[in-house]
């Protein structure tokens, strides 16, 4: 019976914590859904937005003053980002825009840590890490309200998609670029908006990352973790990066305190990625990513 | 709108979003039927599918609920320029896709040089005899037009990298020979001139060409051309219909050709197929094809190719 | 349009003799002006460093440049080469150190078919992500396994004497020496292996796979062969890094940063280039040496290093942006053209 208690609790942790990496990986899915490109730097991003915030809060702006002066900020950076790096590269093969957005995370690293320093940030969102009990099991607190901000996300992005014109366009764009190009949506104007919407979601997972980790460059190595979450969901599919999430938090964390003790711990480096190729070897496109027709 | 530019615009697969119903059938053409298949093929082969170079006998294509082929019959004799017609849609590059081994039928099978296949293996394909051109440019546009052509051979190649990479005297000879029959096919298209130019560089009708080089190098018994004319301006049209000829006379290859424009194929081929709504509706001389009612429906049936029958008239 | 049967002018020939004379006499200064000349400076934290790094691009550029499958963990087969070739050996002393060598790259070849596995199901960003797992699974077991560093703590090797026959290799310019010959053996190898079918092969794999598999190229077999060749020489090049620039070197140095480096430096230099590894890797071994020293003079003491860090990153990143719009054939593209003007012939 305990060893049962044990084992939800483990796997409750663990799909807890995957909701942390749904939330990473959703930024990514947003801009590889209108665009078609691999967003390598999206934690860069997150670390953009945190150490933003942070910074700003520190300095003693008011806490909703920081939260809408970093939105500005990766609203601008969002349409820097199409203006330079992203149309330039219109038409090219996407590994291209991949690399490119490689060379991108560099310098948003970069630019992030010669703005405001490279010294770890603490940051306290007001919430109490205490662990409550639910029928003989642990759960954390603030996994818990990670776990409400993520659905919260889920539920406005896809409010946002069915409901608004920017919404419509954006799925206009994602099922057919050339489509929505000729009925003159305006592509550039939306890809600025994705991206700035992918910031927002950074900004939101930085916080919640941030918290935890506390806010420093290793930050935007959360990117590693969520792109398990994208092979196993698929990179196109919104669910699929939320169930994807789980899955990984939920295996990575079971891995590791059942597997783990026999090599000798520290598996989770490697582990999600193991899980998502295995997968991937029996479905080549994800769970729930598009299958791709070879046209010829 | 021309139908030529509607066909570059449209993406390389023939599906149509739903199946007409009522077409029928051309009820003159022998056909083995479908109760034959998986029965004793070899026995049940009328005389000229037994000597053919390709029977394609039965062949269904369904992709979920949209038929793009529907029990499709085809030989294709020793020597002949077959011709494969039909609007846009019709099911010709699928056709062609499941002679090439890259799609797999729902049902039928394909026979290649005497050996029966429900799926052709693609990998396999050169060995039988087989090359084919692509709708849309395939050629390797990082190795120059001469290397396109060598890469023809490749089923050929019996050294290994070891070999190469040392330069091991039988790869050199090997490698030597090769760019020697390439060099002789480029010069009997007109291409020596470019041989060295990297061939993403070169203008369509010239990558078409190329890729007909690369398919003709290894001479093969059986090629197949996915609509090598279109997008190409009437003069370059000619001169490929005269190579694709000429190629025939030379070397003796089988060919099948798919094509929009019906004025090149009628003048071209042997025995024409056409093809509607993923149906064969008439097959036979060009002279026939163009007397045809129903062909002549299909055509005028589809508004922006009106003109084609046109031209279907002014070939014959 | 029409070309008539003009018989082409046999250009090559000339300009083949024109890049031997290049090669034979950059061999020359190499081998023969620069031991003669240069400082211990000069050998120790450029040249050699950069002749490591110069090899892994040349192995990373016939994966991703000619067979078009992209890696970013270029930096893990380093790491099995060198720690590879430290087992060897420590545990087979009668082994002589170069065939210590050669088995080391097998051994990354091995580990890099296995890891090149899912090139067979999968492409693109797919395949790309998937190579990470190379990345965290060798730098895990290494660290986590005491046997790979004959039970060091950290993980920490240190290199055993460089050794052909009974010549040690032990000053700075031996020790260039040395990776120079290594150098120079696997990349005309390289060279070789582009210019004949085997490199033909990955080309059509990367152009066009569907084309490939219908003339009868073995894409599988290709890929996978693309994955073992380009290992051998990585796992070389780590070899190179490990005991010919670093001497002493843990796990953790062959971290994902190493593996973008070389990523990066395919992309400076040139995809599908030889010569573009090399340009690759001189810029990126110099660049951040000038960038410091610039910093240095321009502001005196004022920065300090990890504004210099920081913005060597933007810089980079930036440059690998440029490049990607302006220039995506590399330095190498450069190079070409700058000499085409210098010939004067207009083509």
């Amino acid at each position: 019976m305990e060893d049962v208690q044990f084992f939800i609790e483990v796997l409750v942790g663990g799909l807890l914590s995957g909701v942390m990496y749904s939330l990473v990986a959703i930024g990514f899915v947003l801009i590889y859904k209108t665009s078609g490109v691999l967003n390598f730097a999206q934690g860069a991003l997150l670390l953009f937005a945190a150490l933003t915030f942070v910074s700003l809060h520190e300095r003693g702006v008011p806490f909703w003053a920081s939260i809408g002066l970093t939105l500005v900020l990766l609203a601008i950076l969002g349409t820097l980002i199409e203006r330079v790096v992203l149309r330039p590269l219109v038409n090219q093969p996407p590994i291209t825009l991949f690399l490119a957005t490689l060379g991108l995370s560099y310098v948003i690293e970069g630019g992030a840590q010669l703005l405001w320093g490279t010294q770890v940030h603490g940051l306290d969102l007001g919430i109490d890490d205490v662990p409550f009990e639910v029928g003989g099991v642990l759960i954390s607190s603030f996994d818990l309200f990670a776990a409400a901000t993520a659905a919260l996300m889920v539920a406005l992005i896809t409010l946002f998609f069915r409901y608004t014109r920017i919404g419509l366009a954006f799925r206009a764009v994602a099922d057919d670029p050339f489509a929505a190009l000729a009925v003159g949506l305006r592509l550039t104007r939306i890809w600025a908006i994705v991206w700035t919407a992918s910031g927002v979601v950074a900004l939101v997972a930085g916080l919640l990352w941030g918290a935890r980790l506390g806010v420093q460059f290793s930050l935007s190595l959360v990117v590693l973790k969520a792109l398990p979450v994208l092979v196993l969901g698929g990179f196109d599919s919104i669910a699929g990066a939320i169930i994807g999430g789980l899955l990984v938090g939920a295996t990575e964390k079971l891995a590791e305190v059942y597997i783990g003790p026999f090599l000798g711990g520290g598996i989770e480096s490697w582990f999600a990625y193991v899980v998502a190729l295995a997968f991937l070897l029996v479905r080549p496109s994800g769970l729930f990513g598009q299958k791709l027709v070879e046209r010829v | 709108m021309s139908s030529a530019t509607t066909g570059a615009l449209l993406p390389a697969g023939d599906l149509y979003p739903f199946e007409p119903a009522g077409v029928t059938r051309d009820p003159g053409r022998s056909r083995s039927g479908p109760a034959e298949r998986g029965a004793d093929v070899e026995s049940a082969q009328p005389g000229a599918e037994r000597d053919a170079v390709l029977a394609i006998s039965g062949v269904s294509l369904r992709f979920g609920g949209v038929t793009a082929l529907a029990d499709i019959d085809l030989t294709v004799a020793p020597g002949e320029i077959r011709g494969v017609i039909g609007p846009n849609g019709a099911g010709k590059s699928s056709l062609l896709n499941i002679v090439s081994g890259l799609y797999r039928p729902s049902a039928g099978h394909v026979r290649i040089a005497g050996v029966d296949f429900t799926e052709v293996p693609t990998q396999r394909l050169a060995h039988l005899g087989v090359a084919r051109t692509f709708q849309n440019l395939a050629l390797f546009g990082g190795l120059t037009v001469l290397e396109n052509v060598v890469m023809g051979l490749t089923s050929t190649i019996r050294s290994g990298p070891l070999g190469q990479v040392l330069g091991l005297p039988a790869a050199r000879r090997e490698d030597a020979a090769n760019r020697a029959k390439a060099e002789a096919i480029v010069a009997f298209l007109h291409l020596s001139g470019v041989a060295h130019r990297p061939a993403g560089e070169l203008s369509y009708g010239l990558q078409k060409r190329v890729e007909l080089a690369r398919a003709l190098v290894a001479r093969p018994r059986l090629l197949l051309l996915d609509e090598p004319m279109a997008g190409m301006t009437a003069t370059e049209k000619q001169e490929l219909a005269a190579f694709v000829r000429e190629a025939r006379d030379t070397y003796g290859t089988t060919i099948v050709l798919i094509e929009h424009d019906i004025g090149v194929v009628m003048g071209l081929c042997d025995r024409v197929a056409v093809l509607d709504y993923g149906r064969k509706i008439a097959d036979g001389t060009p002279h026939d094809i163009a007397a045809d009612p129903l062909v002549i429906d299909a055509y005028l049936g589809v508004a922006h190719d009106a003109d084609e029958t046109l031209e279907i008239e002014e070939a014959v | 349009m029409s070309i008539s049967v003009t018989p082409s002018i046999e250009r090559s020939l000339p300009r083949a003799a024109i890049g031997g004379l290049t090669v034979a006499a950059i061999l020359f200064i190499a081998f023969v002006v620069l031991p003669s000349v240069g400082s211990d400076y000069l050998f120790e934290a450029i040249l050699t460093p950069f002749l490591a790094l110069a090899l892994a691009g040349v192995g990373l550029n016939l994966l991703t440049g000619y067979a078009g499958q992209v890696s970013l963990g270029s930096a893990a087969f380093m790491a099995v080469g060198a720690f590879a070739a430290y087992n060897f050996n420590l545990r087979v002393p009668e082994l002589p150190f170069l065939v210590s060598i050669v088995l080391a790259g097998l051994t990354a070849a091995g580990i890099g078919l296995i890891f090149g596995l899912p090139s067979l199901r999968l492409r693109g960003f797919y395949l790309a992500v998937s190579t990470l797992a190379a990345q965290f699974f060798v730098q895990w077991a290494l660290t986590k396994f005491g046997w790979f560093s004959n039970d060091n703590p950290s993980g920490i090797i240190n290199a055993p004497p460089l050794k052909i026959a009974s010549v040690t290799f032990d000053t700075a310019v031996g020790r260039y020496l040395f990776s120079l010959g290594i150098v120079t053996v696997l990349t005309f190898l390289a060279w070789r292996l582009t210019r004949a079918q085997t490199g033909r092969n990955f080309i059509a794999v990367r152009d066009n796979q569907t084309a490939a598999r219908v003339i009868g190229v073995p894409v599988l077999r290709t890929k996978l062969l693309a994955f073992a060749v380009s290992s051998f020489i990585i796992g070389v090049a780590g070899v190179l890094w490990a005991f010919a620039y670093l001497r002493t070197v843990e796990p953790a140095g062959f971290n994902l940063d190493r593996s973008f480096q070389i990523l990066f430096i395919i992309i400076i230099g040139g995809l599908a280039s030889i010569r573009g590894a090399f340009l690759g890797a001189g810029f990126i071994v110099v660049f951040p040496l000038l960038l410091s020293r610039l910093g240095g003079e321009l502001l005196g003491g004022i920065v300090d290093s990890g504004v210099v860090e920081m913005s060597q990153r933007i810089v980079i990143g930036a440059l690998i942006i440029l490049f990607l719009i302006a220039e995506p054939k590399g330095l190498a593209e450069l190079g070409r053209r700058a000499a085409r003007r210098l010939g004067g012939r207009p083509t």
